[in-house]
């Protein structure tokens, strides 16, 4: 276990080395929004803040005629203004001077820096001679981070293939210990993880297609509930594509649903009746009960679930004709 | 029960064109989708809040032949398009979950 810790720690500390040198080489100049709305001092705190709503932001930088930066307005000043009942006086009063700005060469990691320590939802990023370039908030840095991930997601998707290769779970049964021939699959389906809405659609195609070959509703109805909620983990979690295969003779009903995804950490865990990762999203939508894992159970025979963080999951079901009710 | 019989005496709107025939034995309340996949009985009217696709899925799955769609709401578009093809029934009332519960009851559904 000490080991395993030991060894965990390595590789969150190798993982950390390789994310901040992909992100090392972003700098303000490639986050900044560069269409900044701007005031002059002239104009009224009023239109600072009609301008604040109408273009949704939460401040703006003041500028002379020649992009000079002077000072910045922001909701919390708009705030203070209205408590103070000075809305209706000139900026130039009332807006923040001191300034904390970057410059266009700023590294992420002194973003986030700044960030933290000022607390301030955004900052101008200006030239050496004092002029607007452009401002960043913590919005702007996020979706920066995420084009940069879905940069990172396309080049992982090789890694699949060597995966499945390697792994061997990916080619055994779970339950049975024998090779599995997917190609021979009386049932197969791709499952779409992009778009929610057909989460449950291969379930309910799974369950007209046993419709044709038996009519023990309790069997087809068991496989089909448990095979749904594998789908829909596939969908809500994995964060990738996976597969659903069924054979049926007339004794056994087998489902293997697998991902090739995030994985679970702990499946001990996940198994427990209310233990759920799924985000307030899904959740909204009716999802993520934390009921996914224990009707699998409760309406299977045989069930055997294999994970590791990071390298998918594999649910295999075995539905007997005369199993549970 | 006929499905249309529940229809008239607890008023409630019905969105689809598929007929009305079904035998209703029994209901189910619950907008968690693993709980109604869990627990629904099938041959039930499933009273719920969650009007997007996937309780088509759901309900095809569990058996219900009806979904209520409570307090008002509506469904949404892309789920009476496709509702339809499964020949799940769609149906919506202004009562509260609650009192469209009762209602199902004074109408003779047992559970």
């Amino acid at each position: 276990m000490r080991k395993a810790n030991i060894l965990a720690e390595r590789n969150v500390d190798d993982l950390l080395d390789k994310l901040r040198g992909l992100f090392a080489d972003i700098t303000a100049e490639d986050i900044m929004i560069k269409s900044v709305v701007t005031l002059t001092k002239d104009r009224t705190m009023w239109q600072a803040k009609e301008l604040m709503r109408i273009c949704k932001i939460s401040g703006v930088p003041i500028t002379d005629g020649d992009n000079q930066l002077e000072g910045i307005v922001s909701i919390e000043d708009i705030i203070v203004a209205l408590e103070g009942n000075y809305i209706t006086d000139p900026i130039e009063k009332h807006m923040t001077r001191d300034l904390i700005t970057f410059s266009p060469e700023t590294n992420l990691e002194m973003l986030i820096e700044r960030f933290n320590r000022y607390r301030y939802g955004r900052f101008p990023v200006v030239d050496s001679n004092g002029k607007l370039l452009g401002i960043i908030s913590k919005k702007d840095i996020i979706g920066a981070v995420l084009d940069k991930f879905r940069l990172i997601y396309v080049h992982d998707t090789r890694r699949r293939e060597v995966l499945e290769k390697s792994v061997d779970w990916f080619d055994k049964s779970l339950i049975s210990g024998d090779y599995v021939e997917k190609t021979s699959a009386d049932f197969v389906y791709h499952i779409d993880y992009t778009d929610i809405d057909t989460a449950g659609v291969g379930s309910a195609k799974l369950k007209s297609y046993l419709k044709t070959l038996t009519d023990d509703d309790t069997l087809i109805r068991r496989v089909s509930i448990a095979c749904y909620e594998a789908e829909v983990n596939v969908v809500i979690h994995s964060g990738s594509e996976g597969y659903i295969f069924a054979w049926y003779d007339e004794d056994v009903a087998r489902v293997r649903v697998e991902d090739y995804g995030r994985g679970i950490d702990n499946v001990e865990q996940a198994m427990k009746e209310g233990f759920s990762t799924a985000s307030d999203h899904v959740r909204e939508l009716g999802f993520g009960a934390g009921m996914g894992l224990p009707n699998m159970r409760r309406y299977s025979d045989k069930m055997v679930v294999v994970s590791e963080a990071g390298k998918g999951v594999v649910v295999e079901m075995h539905f007997y004709r005369n199993g549970r009710k | 029960m006929k499905l249309n019989e529940l229809v008239q005496k607890c008023e409630l709107r019905v969105i689809t064109s598929l007929p009305l025939e079904t035998d209703i034995s029994d209901a189910y309340i619950g907008d968690l989708l693993s709980d109604v996949m869990g627990n629904a009985p099938s041959e039930s009217i499933w009273l719920t809040v969650q009007s997007h696709l996937n309780i088509l899925a759901v309900a095809t799955i569990v058996g219900a032949r009806a979904i209520v769609l409570c307090n008002g709401l509506h469904f949404e578009k892309a789920t009476i398009s496709k509702a339809d093809e499964t020949g799940v029934v769609l149906l919506e009332s202004d009562e509260t979950t609650f009192n469209l519960a009762l209602k199902l009851m004074k109408c003779g559904l047992k559970g």
